[in-house]
């Protein structure tokens, strides 16, 4: 079939669909609005009255007296806290076994944004998603406000000390104790777990994983004799072959994946220009796999089938079960592939079966990749909970052999697919004591809370890496009477070493549990003190670790009989874990439900997605004439449940895929959105795997009203099939009754892509395309607005689609730092989501396995801006420096900006979506969370995450991507008070500074030496704007998507 | 259309310019006295101070010609060397102090100020010639409208007649009956009265915003603090810099509130005022936990007794009270001082949520920027130098 610049959004884009072509005409749907639902069901009179009402309350108000507000001042004012200046603390979020080296920036001694640490060897800088959104979770108002005892999901309060009596006195008794946590990172609190120990020497400490990776860290351990996850120099790799690991997104250390990944992916130099080349063999279509140069199609039975081929062409040892034959033909080239590319290739495995991650290592042995490409000298223990261990659990307390269980940040209830068994024999421990921090799942079935706080308020350590020590600080005093986890098992443990009638004891343990061991071989800094102080600084701290050569161990058998057997089932499921949400354990934060997935673009909840199918010839269907929202009932492993259908390319046929992490009935906001698919995993000698075979799909003609799926939203350039042009027009234009206008726009240039190999072919098309455009932008009869910004300050953007990952870090780092309100999935259903920065997924290539782009879109800044002309107000107007700005308390809410951007960026604010407003007229509409009467933002708590430097919009106004102007302005400031120019690290937006691949550079455009300047000169004619023709001249530049796909893999 | 708006343009420039050249007011005297003449002269005019009562200078002076008073205003040490009687006079009385020069003041100016000097309270000014000219014109204005809506009113009636004449022509030419409306039913007809409606709303509805947004409620707003602070007492008669207690206005946006620390760098050793005596400084004691008495902070000051905190102030306040009134013990009025400052103290400081005395003082707000406006401090204190006072 054949395709207009080979760019397509979905299915309606792509069939030209008509109804969405109309659709996609408004700026916003009126299907899912629902007058009676909308409780307006007033008539003339009641408008009349309350309209009365309303003039009368007004006056009454304006009458009264002003509210008395005060202004306190510090008693004895710190130095260092400047009000209005913002302070940042090096820190460390972690969370099980997600973690980050951050900076958190907090205002007037409230944590309000995270940023990356530059300084750490472990992530680099960058962030993701879950770093992000993190301090949103300091403000959960589901928090655990006190100790207590549990009863009838309420903490009845109790005082620590009583508590710890009560521990105290159960833990003298003498029985087995377990403690159950996720993957636990910290140096420091594994003494404080061996002081317990020592104490009660009947404890062992249960680890796992809400999704696993055991299966790669026993392979590693028996092959290797390490058992953690190698440092991969994905920047180094020529060749990267994943079998289904998500490393851009959730597997091993997805930050610095990403980071390096990027690195080999740039283009740099257009002569001999030379970059990495990334299969991914799988079934769903990943995070990972989304940015893929080829993908191999496979069922995930059939896992083990390709690994075992892969190893079979390598090692010229056949055999082990049989792989389709598309998908072994196309094998054997990308083994041809790697195996030129010895020693600079990866081969990873997202399996969790300990046979196949064997095959892995010993194929990335043959290759030569081991201690070049794949190195243990810079292990990660980012996960290495171990499941096995909670079977064993089970079955001791079944046995009535465990007197306490200690769940330390762990949700065993909820998210173990034996989480059924697991509840009953919990109910046969005598004491079971929660440290979390909600009131989640398993702590509703625990007799004792004694809440931890959360990692903002805490000190503490982490050890992600070997060598790269990195310290957590509290950045707030502790919201609510909560206490550390450790200090709660230090003393229960009664230890000597807890000063605990100091302030802050836990402090003091890990102070001296740095000076005195961790960093006790350092030399570094001269005294104990400086060495504290500086880490504490600086938060991370590397020690010089010795290289190790790993040599495969040759007794371990290498056995490609063992790998996971193909199914024969007609359709089959895989379960994977999202970049927001997770295994669920991130469900409770509505900045990350509202994030959408970066493939299915679904928000607040998961859905299953299904494959397309095509007839071959002009029709492409839904499986089972499905469509997106329909909803189904699947039964898996004999467990049933019904969610929505959401159609994704690249989904291979006879698969469906459905995220975990949905379904939470308990402790904060995710309740209630999505289906818990937990127990439908299927555990195989003792690990969890991750699809399953055997799956009923039965639709049951049911539709979720609210499916909400950002990708047809806020659309541009969407083509349609004219009728009485019988050819392919350009829908959003035929709104305008010109047909053919400025060359129709069908071919609109929002991406541009291509193979490495036709580079020149690309350049030379838009050398002349640039050209066309700036001969038809030339056209004008107006004077050219050039000479306004040819001096002083003109900001610019350049956005690198071909570093862009689509991993959504950005995004939420533009919500948290501009306070862009959560709206609600019902919301969001209506298009209203109010991000200022989205990202949107192309497909392009072939039809039945696509690859994907994806393309931050905010705010270009367009300096011929349509917005700026229509507005009647001039609430949008252009400043001297190119911003195209917005007066909030100008804007009367016409929306023709909106109407007419051709970039859909702007967002107008229905409904009084941060409660800024005096009258809470509209409160019932805006986003609750289950169960609280008040609207979320209007609980104070959560307003204490406002950026205090950006205006809370209210209902009625038009906002959009400022291009972060209060960090303009501060940077600005900065400079002058410095006396000197700004430079490019004065300012940096919040999306680019969260950018783990560097893909989005901001600064001056004037200035031809600046950051972007120079980005935009190196990407040369590849670099274009978006729309470039219709002569807006936007202020952001993204640069051509360039792939290197193998195209003789299918031939 | 065009000439009409620079008609208009030109009778706004000639109001403006009119009510620049009104001549000498109190007000601008005012303004000038605060300005330059308040560091040494009263402002009540009675009492000398630095420099003599001013109340009576005109009749002082009337023996002269007015300009004599006008140079010395500007320049007394220039008259007092022309040997001018009257400025030696003064002179004598009052050397060495040096009357400063003000050689820019207009005569217009002096006037003005003369004016504010005759009548410095709240006594009537007489209302100038041009002001009541202005006047006579502003009320002139209705009666014209109200002529104008008449005339316009009287042509509408006319303009229906004629149209109702020629409906009943082409009625005529149809055969049919002409139809005669009577005024009363012409001014019934539903466009009138829509018309009326329509016009009633506008005004009313102009007339209530307007007046609504010259109600200015939030003028003046002077609210109760807890600790009578005057700014003019530090900034203006000690002459301390904004920056050192507002000190954060040169690094932030904020100018911020001092914290208590900051007022103890000047009342650890100030410890009465000079009006308020121990009444208002005391109460920063009793916030940051200082003893005046020993001249220590006190240690765990955080978890004393409301009793305890009463003990130490009522003790320094009535100790002060007997050193001020000569006393070894205290009367029954020294006893209701100390009773009234130690209200005043709980009153400012206790806590309504936590009932402590100890801690911040909470001072009532009584600045708002609006959400939209930006504005930074330090981009104006430190970058643009501008000053504060």
């Amino acid at each position: 079939m054949h395709h207009d610049n080979g760019i397509w959004v979905g299915t309606e884009d792509l069939m030209r669909d008509e109804a969405f072509a109309q659709s996609s005409q408004s700026e916003f749907s009126v299907e899912n609005i629902d007058q009676t639902d909308g409780k307006w069901t007033a008539s003339r009179r009641d408008f009349l009255k309350l309209m009365g009402f309303g003039l009368g309350a007004a006056t009454i108000a304006a009458s009264c007296e002003i509210p008395v507000k005060k202004a306190i001042p510090y008693v004895t004012k710190p130095d260092e806290i400047v009000p209005g200046v913002a302070n940042y603390f090096a820190s460390s979020f972690v969370d099980g076994g997600d973690y980050c080296a951050i900076l958190v920036k907090t205002r007037e001694g409230r944590p309000i944004k995270i940023e990356g640490n530059t300084l750490s060897n472990v992530t680099m800088g960058g962030t993701s998603a879950r770093a992000q959104a993190s301090v949103l979770s300091l403000y959960d108002t589901r928090r655990i406000q006190n100790a207590g005892k549990v009863k009838e999901g309420q903490v009845e309060k109790m005082e620590w000390a009583a508590i710890d009596r009560e521990v105290k006195a159960k833990l003298a008794e003498g029985g087995n104790v377990r403690i159950i946590t996720n993957t636990l990172i910290s140096p420091t609190a594994m003494k404080a777990l061996g002081e317990f120990r020592t104490k009660y020497p009947n404890t062992t400490v249960v680890s796992y994983d809400p999704v696993s990776a055991s299966a790669l860290l026993e392979a590693n351990e028996k092959c290797f004799g390490h058992r953690a996850f190698p440092h991969y120099k994905f920047d180094e790799a020529s060749v990267i072959c994943s079998f289904g690991a998500d490393f851009l997104g959730t597997w091993g250390n997805p930050v610095k994946n990403a980071t390096l990944y990027a690195k080999g992916r740039k283009v740099a130099g257009k002569k001999g220009a030379k970059m990495s080349r990334h299969y991914q063999v799988e079934g769903y279509m990943s995070l990972t796999g989304s940015n893929a140069d080829n993908r191999i199609q496979i069922r995930p039975s059939e896992m083990g089938a390709a690994i075992a081929s892969l190893y079979g062409e390598l090692s010229g040892n056949g055999g082990g079960p049989k792989l389709n034959d598309k998908a072994a033909g196309a094998i054997k080239k990308m083994a041809k592939d790697l195996q030129a590319a010895r020693g600079k290739s990866i081969v990873v495995s997202g399996s969790n079966n300990v046979a196949e991650q064997i095959l892995v290592n010993r194929i990335n042995d043959l290759l030569g990749n081991l201690n070049n490409t794949v190195d243990f000298g810079a292990q990660y223990f980012g996960r290495s909970g171990d499941e096995r261990q909670v079977g064993k659990l089970i079955e001791e307390m079944n046995g009535g052999q465990v007197s306490m269980v200690i769940v330390w940040g762990a949700n065993p209830s909820w998210d173990l697919p034996n989480s059924a068994a697991f509840n009953t024999a919990f109910a046969k421990v005598g004491t079971r004591v929660s440290l979390n921090t909600n009131m989640d799942e398993t702590t509703l079935l625990c007799t004792h809370a004694a809440p931890a706080h959360h990692y903002l308020e805490s000190w503490g350590d982490a050890l992600p890496q070997v060598g790269q020590l990195s310290l957590i600080q509290p950045t707030i005093a502790p919201l609510f009477a909560t206490r550390q986890a450790e200090h709660s098992l230090l003393v229960w443990a009664d230890s000597a070493a807890l000063k605990a009638d100091s302030e802050q004891p836990y402090y003091e343990y890990v102070k001296e549990n740095w000076q005195n061991n961790l960093g006790a071989g350092q030399s570094k800094y001269l005294t104990k003190d400086a060495f504290w102080e500086m880490s504490l600084h600086d938060g991370v701290y590397a020690i010089p670790v010795q290289p190790i050569t790993a040599v495969f161990d040759t007794t371990v058998s290498v056995d490609v009989n063992a790998v996971s057997k193909p199914s024969s089932s007609e359709v089959e499921v895989s379960f994977y874990e999202t970049v927001n949400i997770g295994g669920g354990q991130y469900a409770h934060n509505p900045w990350l439900q509202e994030m959408p997935d970066p493939v299915t673009r679904t928000v607040w909840g998961n859905y299953l997605s299904i494959p397309l199918e095509w007839d071959g010839v002009n029709n492409i269907d839904g499986w089972k004439g499905l469509v997106d929202g329909d909803e189904v009932e699947v039964e898996v492993n004999g467990q049933k449940f019904t969610c929505a259908v959401v159609r994704n390319f690249g989904q291979a046929a006879g698969t469906v895929s459905i995220a975990l992490g949905g379904g939470r009935t308990a402790g904060g906001c995710g309740v209630g959105y999505g289906v818990n698919v937990n127990p439908c995993l299927k555990q195989d000698n003792g690990l969890t795997q991750y699809y399953a075979a055997d799956v009923v799909v039965k639709p049951t003609g049911g539709k979720d009203k609210d499916f909400a799926c950002v990708q047809h939203h806020h659309t541009m350039g969407v083509k349609a099939m004219g009728k009485e042009e019988g050819k392919v027009i350009n829908a959003d234009e035929k709104t305008l009754g010109y047909k053919g206008f400025q060359g129709s726009l069908t071919d609109r240039s929002i991406i541009f892509q291509t193979n490495i190999k036709d580079l020149q072919k690309l350049e030379n098309k838009l050398e002349a395309f640039h050209h066309e455009a700036e001969h038809l932008n030339s056209q004008t009869l107006y004077p050219d607005n050039v000479e306004y910004f040819g001096t002083g300050l003109k900001w610019g953007m350049y956005v690198d689609l071909n570093s862009c990952i689509g991993c959504g870090a950005c995004q939420v780092a533009c919500v948290s730092e501009n306070n862009v309100p959560v709206v609600g999935k019902k919301e969001v259903a209506r298009h209203h989501e109010m991000t200022w920065l989205r990202i949107d997924r192309y497909f392009y290539g072939d039809l039945e396995n696509p690859k994907v782009v994806y393309q931050p879109m905010m705010c270009q800044h367009c300096d011929n801006a349509p917005c700026e002309n229509v507005c009647p107000v001039n609430a949008t107007n252009h400043s001297m420096e190119g911003l195209n700005q917005m007066a909030y308390n100008r804007c009367i809410g016409t929306r023709y900006c909106a109407n007419n951007c051709p970039y859909k960026v702007r967002r107008f604010n229905w409904l009084d979506y941060t409660t800024a407003d005096l009258w809470p007229s509209n409160e019932e509409r805006v986003f609750h969370v289950e169960g609280e009467d008040k609207p979320y933002y209007a609980d104070n708590l959560v307003r204490m995450v406002l950026n205090p430097d950006v205006t809370v919009r209210t209902r009625g106004v038009i906002e959009k991507c400022s291009f972060c102007v209060q960090r303009i302005q501060e940077g600005k400031l900065t400079a002058k008070r410095e006396g000197r120019a700004i430079m490019d690290n004065d300012v940096r937006t919040a999306c680019q500074t969260a950018c783990p691949t560097g893909a989005i550079v901001f600064g001056d455009l004037n200035n031809p030496n600046s950051e972007v300047s120079q980005a935009n000169k190196a990407a040369g004619a590849l670099a274009y704007k978006v729309l470039e023709e219709i002569n807006v001249r936007p202020g952001v530049q993204y640069s051509a998507k360039i792939h290197n796909a193998n195209e003789e893999l299918f031939s | 259309m065009l000439l009409k708006r620079i008609c208009w343009v030109f009778a706004l420039v000639i109001a403006a310019s009119a009510s620049l050249i009104a001549g000498p007011t109190k007000e601008a005297g005012k303004e000038l006295f605060v300005a330059n003449c308040a560091s040494c002269h009263n402002k009540n005019m009675k009492d000398d101070l630095t420099g003599p009562a001013l109340a009576g200078t005109e009749e002082r002076w009337s023996a002269y010609p007015r300009k004599d008073l006008y140079a010395w205003i500007r320049n007394s040490q220039a008259l007092i060397g022309t040997g001018h009687p009257r400025a030696n006079e003064l002179w004598a009385k009052w050397k060495p102090t040096l009357m400063n020069n003000f050689p820019s003041l207009t005569d217009e100016q002096i006037e003005s100020l003369l004016l504010y000097i005759k009548e410095p309270g709240g006594a009537p000014v007489q209302k100038d010639p041009a002001a009541t000219t202005a006047a006579t014109e502003e009320e002139g204005l209705p009666w014209m409208y109200i002529g104008l809506a008449g005339i316009l009113f009287l042509l509408a009636f006319a303009l229906m007649r004629i149209v109702d004449n020629l409906a009943n022509v082409s009625r005529a030419k149809d055969g049919l009956a002409p139809v005669n409306r009577t005024a009363y039913e012409m001014l019934t007809t539903k466009g009138a009265i829509a018309f009326l409606v329509f016009a009633t709303i506008l005004i009313f509805g102009y007339k209530a915003v307007d007046n609504a947004t010259k109600m200015g409620r939030e003028q003046g707003y002077k609210p109760d603090q807890p600790i009578n602070f005057s700014h003019k007492i530090h900034a203006g008669i000690n002459k301390i810099d904004c920056q050192y207690c507002h000190d954060t206005a040169r690094r932030s946006k904020h100018s911020g509130i001092p914290g208590a620390n900051t007022c103890m760098n000047c009342h650890s050793a100030v410890k009465k005022g000079t009006i308020s005596g121990t009444e208002e400084i005391t109460k920063i004691y009793a916030s940051i936990g200082f003893d005046p008495i020993s001249g220590k902070y006190m240690e765990n000051y955080e978890n004393w007794t409301d009793k305890q905190i009463e003990e130490m102030y009522k003790k320094w306040i009535g100790q002060q009270y007997m050193s001020d009134n000569s006393l070894t013990a205290l009367d029954e009025n020294g006893k209701s001082v100390v009773e009234s400052q130690w209200e005043g103290i709980v009153k400012a400081l206790k806590n309504d949520s936590n009932g402590k005395i100890q801690g911040p003082i909470e001072w009532v707000r009584i600045h708002n920027l609006p959400d939209h406006a930006y504005f930074n401090h330090a981009q104006h204190v430190a970058i643009g130098q501008v000053a504060c006072q």
